[in-house]
């Protein structure tokens, strides 16, 4: 909401800046912000068109002289709308509107242009840039225009929170405003104009708890015609277009009131009588936007005891509108239930400056006052009479509640004294309505307050209104302590570290996915009944996709060597209830290019396969102790795929990026391996306590072992014999050396160097010890493997 | 061979020695036990000692004696020196200017690390951490905090729904509901997590982002306590001399509530930061908790929002495209 200082002035007498009043509106909860016209604009003056001729040169240009009260500029101007005899505001040269526009002197297509005829929005006043603002013939040629008439659109906008309808209008923000200033409001004095007839219309309301309160009038003698200047000014200054006298009326009470009215044309009401229900199914309205609505039962209407003339408390029927013919209307100001407009209005998606404020709930004792209000203006401004009586349904009054708020209660919730005088100030400022009672107050918040009903309700509205800056600050630390893990998932930290490490980078990629993204892995992702487009409608069952989506992006981006890594939950459902979602917290990474970049001190060396087993025995087995092992696999997402098991669960794949996943990218992508854990099976592992392993302080003994093998053999078979034969004893095997030479291994044969280190716990072992084992592994290897020693 | 004609020998054979001395340690101390070692040449002289004239002995044992200082003394300079220069350290034609190997590390996501440095300083202040689901019911994202179904206070957060009564959690909040169900009060933990919301992405919003929920319960509690560990925060991350301010808003699950705004210095205006305020007795209420007895207040900052105020980074959507360019400044 938009709020003019001129108007505001019309009901609290201040000297604050703009400034200053958006800083107190801020720190008293109605968040303010200035985006109007700046106060200044030095060089932008008053000044009339003296003559328009056309530009030689283009069709749309005219080229204008601009009288400043002493001299005469010649300026370009292709503003369709503007003639000889106007007074406009006039920007002369070297004056600087905002956004930092700065007027310079121009040449436009050949004549020279010496100064700018500025429109509302080249001035910050409104969106309107097709012509330029035409001011009244009365100001005076010369004068500075913001003293002179640019003051009046000087604003703030109000960002105002759910609970606050009273503060949706300029009375309710002044009330703050004068509450907080401790300066007297100035309240709008009620004119009850005495009726000229005594016409009458039935109402009938089908449910009380949908429309508490309803109250119409007719006025005859309607004169549709422009509203006066004043009232333009104020409804464009608060962001609001002038239609014509009738509709404006109802439009500025709605502003200084926050209570929406609604004006019908009376002539074309066809049956004279008011029915408030709910829409039958099939039922339509034409709104006066020019809509139209197939309604629905969430829709509350005003009928004409069978026709739909109005969308209650949301919009007006277009056939039923106040035009330029109307003589006679039917002005109706109404308290509609909250939630009922908020269901109406959300069914329909159509949501108003009334629904607004009907769905944060309105003052039920507005109706009348605010009907007189109306009443009044139509009489002053549109020739209007009241030819019948205020015509009311009004069943059930409804009562304020009383709050009791205890004395103690507020300074324990706020942590400080504030005194009895202070806080009655406040209820006085806030039209509070209290007694004192033993140890605190009674309350009775005002009709126009709905948030108010319990007393932290009214603890806040002193808070707010003493200033929480006002509130000291206790720095004592308290609380008590809780013998658990301050953070269950600092596990993580580790594994983030580690990889951070080893050259990965981490990522954070979007959860939501398209319906074929999410479906890659094969499990059933789960699906968003409103989702923000098509791509983003599910939520992500893996993480490798987002980041085989980071690797494409930073290819395209010629990055030529990269590791990224993601730690984040991924969800998939097995059934509709919530109980069916299940969180996983997976890791997965993606290796790309070359490991060692090529440079002048030696060659490069490519990311392969190896790259992501030696990368997860660092992390699961050096750094947590598991036990890892792989096996021949497949995966959707994967090319050459290995099954990993931790501590023998399965836990997920690692292999070559799959080619169908990368199509299109035009590098070499032979290097591009990746990997997914889910680590739900293994948390306990993570979680796990490290202990310290004595160090073994006896020597080492080396041997190489050099066999022949059949080529088809896997490493990793020796390797498990030469542990299970010495396990005692060898601490480590490593292949060193692998070649194959058919001239002199012989065909399908190939020879393997193993580096043996012995070691025992508790003793210096000697060739004697060594030995036996060598020639059993000897033995064995060529018993069950084939193998030969090579000497 | 006398025996002085044999001393000379020795002294000529070790000065010999001495010319190509050697460069590696283990041939060093065979040079050295080869004439100084228990067996070694000079200690052959000395026993041959007894077979000289008993008069010529003491002239002889002073000889040997000065040879063996001298050989002594030669030898360790000859060590010293080359120890200190040893030629195949010295490359007169080593290019240093060629760059140095590659070394580096990768990085944590900025918002690891902001999230870890929020985590720190409300663990140093008595904070446990808590996680909760992001995919939740209904009633633990709205209902239960306060946010009754057909209340403008729904709009607040655009919210995404797997069904009518499921939803992506639009907040953190939703772990405070579940923390107070499962825990006896007083408590007091902060919850990061990953939240949701439908709205348009841009330079400054995203459909996801992340929050930290901060809530402490017990028997008495404070705005003014709350306005000391928000003041505590603020002064850790952001300097002790940043310049914050607490305005009155609105959340349905506190009151009274706050923002806290932080100065920009460079826009020269308010940037909210936070939003904070007591626990809603209804809310207190909602979870078994007598809302005479407990108190409480909680907060919820937006992790990216920090981010970007402590980083200057003007949009919030490189967060999430992953570009190392953006990744390895941090």
């Amino acid at each position: 909401m938009k709020i003019s200082l001129e108007w505001l002035k019309k009901f609290i007498s201040i000297d604050d800046s703009i400034v200053e009043i958006a800083e107190i509106l801020s720190i008293i909860g109605l968040e303010a912000e200035v985006s109007s016209i700046p106060t200044q604009l030095p060089g932008v003056i008053v000044a009339y068109v003296e003559k328009t001729s056309k530009h030689p040169n283009a069709e749309k240009l005219q080229i204008c002289t601009i009288n400043d009260g002493t001299k005469s500029h010649q300026v370009i101007c292709g503003a369709p709308n503007i003639k000889s005899g106007q007074k406009i505001a006039f920007a002369t040269v070297g004056s600087i509107l905002p956004d930092n526009f700065k007027i310079k002197k121009a040449n436009i297509r050949g004549i020279d242009s010496f100064g700018m005829v500025c429109s509302e929005k080249e001035l910050n006043i409104t969106d309107e840039h097709e012509g330029i603002m035409i001011l009244p013939k009365g100001l005076n040629t010369g004068d500075d225009f913001m003293t002179a008439y640019g003051y009046k659109f000087i604003s703030v906008e109000l960002d105002i929170t759910p609970n606050r309808s009273d503060a949706f209008s300029y009375l309710g923000v002044a009330r703050d405003l004068a509450c907080y200033k401790k300066i007297p409001l100035k309240i709008i004095k009620e004119k009850k104009l005495k009726s000229s007839g005594s016409e009458k219309i039935s109402i009938v309301v089908e449910d009380i708890i949908d429309c508490p309160r309803y109250v119409v009038g007719i006025v005859n003698n309607i004169k549709i015609d422009k509203s006066p200047d004043w009232m333009i000014e104020r409804l464009k200054a608060s962001g609001l277009r002038s239609i014509n006298n009738v509709v404006d009326i109802s439009n500025y009470v709605l502003l200084e009131t926050g209570q929406p009215s609604h004006i019908f044309d009376f002539n074309n009401i066809k049956r004279k009588g008011i029915e408030v229900r709910r829409a039958n199914k099939k039922e339509t309205l034409k709104t006066l936007d020019g809509n139209e609505h197939l309604l629905k039962p969430e829709n509350l209407l005003i009928t004409d005891g069978k026709v739909p003339i109005a969308l209650a408390g949301i919009m007006g029927g277009l056939g039923t509108s106040v035009n330029p013919k109307t003589t006679s209307v039917l002005v109706e100001c109404a308290f509609f239930n909250a939630v009922t407009i908020r269901k109406s209005s959300k069914v329909l998606g159509l949501s108003t400056d009334a629904s607004k404020r009907f769905e944060r709930g309105t003052d039920p004792n507005a109706c009348i006052p605010v009907f007189w209000r109306i009443i009044e203006l139509l009489n002053e401004l549109a020739n209007g009479d009241l030819i019948s009586t205020i015509m009311e349904e009004y069943p059930k009054k409804i009562i304020q509640p009383t709050i009791l708020i205890r004395k103690k209660e507020i300074s324990s919730t706020l942590g400080v004294n504030i005194s009895k005088n202070e806080i009655e100030d406040i209820f006085k400022g806030l039209e509070i309505k209290f007694k004192n009672i033993e140890d605190g107050w009674s309350c009775i918040p005002p009709s126009f307050r709905p948030d108010l009903t319990r007393e932290i309700d009214l603890i806040e509205e002193i808070a707010r209104i003493f200033g929480y800056d006002t509130i000291p600050i206790d720095n004592s630390i308290n609380g008590s302590f809780r013998y658990s893990n301050p953070d269950p998932e600092n596990n993580y930290d580790l594994i983030r570290t580690y990889f951070s490490g080893l050259g990965f980078y981490q990522i954070y990629s979007n959860s939501l996915q398209s319906e074929i993204e999410s479906n890659k892995a094969g499990y059933n992702p789960v699906k968003m009944l409103n989702p923000l487009n098509q791509d983003m409608g599910f939520l992500r069952t893996e993480l490798l996709t987002g980041l085989i989506n980071a690797a494409k992006f930073n290819i395209k981006h010629n990055a030529g060597n990269f590791r990224l890594f993601e730690l984040a939950n991924v969800h998939f459902q097995e059934g509709s209830k919530l109980e069916d979602i299940k969180e996983n917290k997976h890791l997965a990474g993606i290796i790309f290019g070359n490991r060692i970049e090529e440079s002048v001190h030696g060659a490069s060396m490519m990311e392969d396969i190896f790259s992501i087993k030696g990368i997860l025995n660092f992390i699961f087995e050096k750094k947590f102790n598991g036990k890892l092992e792989f096996s021949k696999n497949s995966y959707s997402l994967f090319d050459q795929t290995y099954s990993i098991q931790i501590n023998r669960q399965e836990v997920g794949f690692l292999g070559h990026i799959s080619r169908e996943q990368t199509k299109g990218l035009k590098v070499n992508l032979e290097s591009l391996y990746g990997f997914e854990i889910n680590l739900e099976p293994i948390k306990k592992m993570l979680n796990g306590k490290k202990k310290f392993k004595k160090i073994n302080l006896f020597p080492e003994i080396q041997r190489d072992l050099n066999l022949v093998l059949p080529t088809n053999l896997q490493t990793g078979k020796i390797v498990k014999l030469i542990m299970k034969i010495g396990k005692k004893i060898i601490k480590s095997v490593i292949p060193v050396n692998i070649f194959s030479d058919s001239n002199i291994l012989g065909d399908n044969m190939k020879s393997i160097t193993f580096s043996i280190i012995f070691q025992h716990p508790s003793k210096t072992l000697e060739d004697t010890d060594v030995n036996p084992i060598i020639n059993e592994i000897i033995h064995v290897a060529e018993k069950d493997f084939l193998a030969k020693l090579r000497v | 061979m006398s025996i002085k004609e044999q001393l000379e020998s020795v002294r000529d054979d070790f000065l010999t020695d001495l010319e190509s001395f050697p460069v590696n340690d283990k041939d060093i101390e065979s040079l050295k036990s080869k004439y100084l070692g228990r067996k070694g040449l000079v200690a052959s002289l000395f026993s041959l000692m007894g077979k000289a004239e008993p008069i010529d002995r003491p002239l002889l044992g002073q000889k040997l004696n000065s040879l063996k200082d001298e050989i002594y003394t030669l030898f360790t300079e000859k060590e010293k020196r080359s120890l200190k220069n040893d030629p195949s350290f010295q490359n007169p034609n080593l290019d240093f200017s060629l760059p140095g190997h590659v070394s580096s590390s990768g990085g944590i996501h900025i918002l690891e690390q902001t999230l870890s440095e929020v985590k720190d300083i409300f663990k140093s202040i008595g904070f446990h951490i808590a996680y909760g689901p992001e995919v939740d019911d209904a009633y633990h994202n709205f209902t239960a905090l306060n946010v009754p179904e057909h209340h403008p206070a729904r709009d607040m957060q655009d919210t995404f729904f797997i069904n009518p009564e499921v939803v992506l959690r639009s907040h953190t909040s939703n772990v405070q509901i579940h923390l107070m169900e499962s825990l006896e009060p007083p408590l007091k933990y902060i919850v990061p997590g990953r939240v949701y919301r439908n709205e348009a992405i841009s330079y400054k919003s995203y459909c996801l982002f992340h929050q930290v929920e901060g809530i402490y319960i017990n028997e008495k509690v404070s705005f003014a306590e709350l306005k000391g560990c928000l003041e505590y925060f603020i002064k850790q991350m952001f300097g002790p001399n940043k310049k914050m301010r607490f305005r009155p808003s609105y959340f349905p699950f506190t009151e009274p509530s706050a923002e806290v705004d932080l100065w920009d210095d460079e826009r020269e205006q308010w940037m909210e930061i936070l939003g904070c305020g007591m626990v809603d007795p209804k809310v207190i209420s909602n979870v078994g908790y007598d809302p005479e007895r407990w108190k409480g207040y909680a907060f919820g900052m937006g992790i990216e929002r920090i981010a970007m105020l402590k980083y200057k980074i003007n949009d919030i959507r490189l967060f999430y495209n992953s570009d190392i360019r953006f990744l390895d400044q941090f």
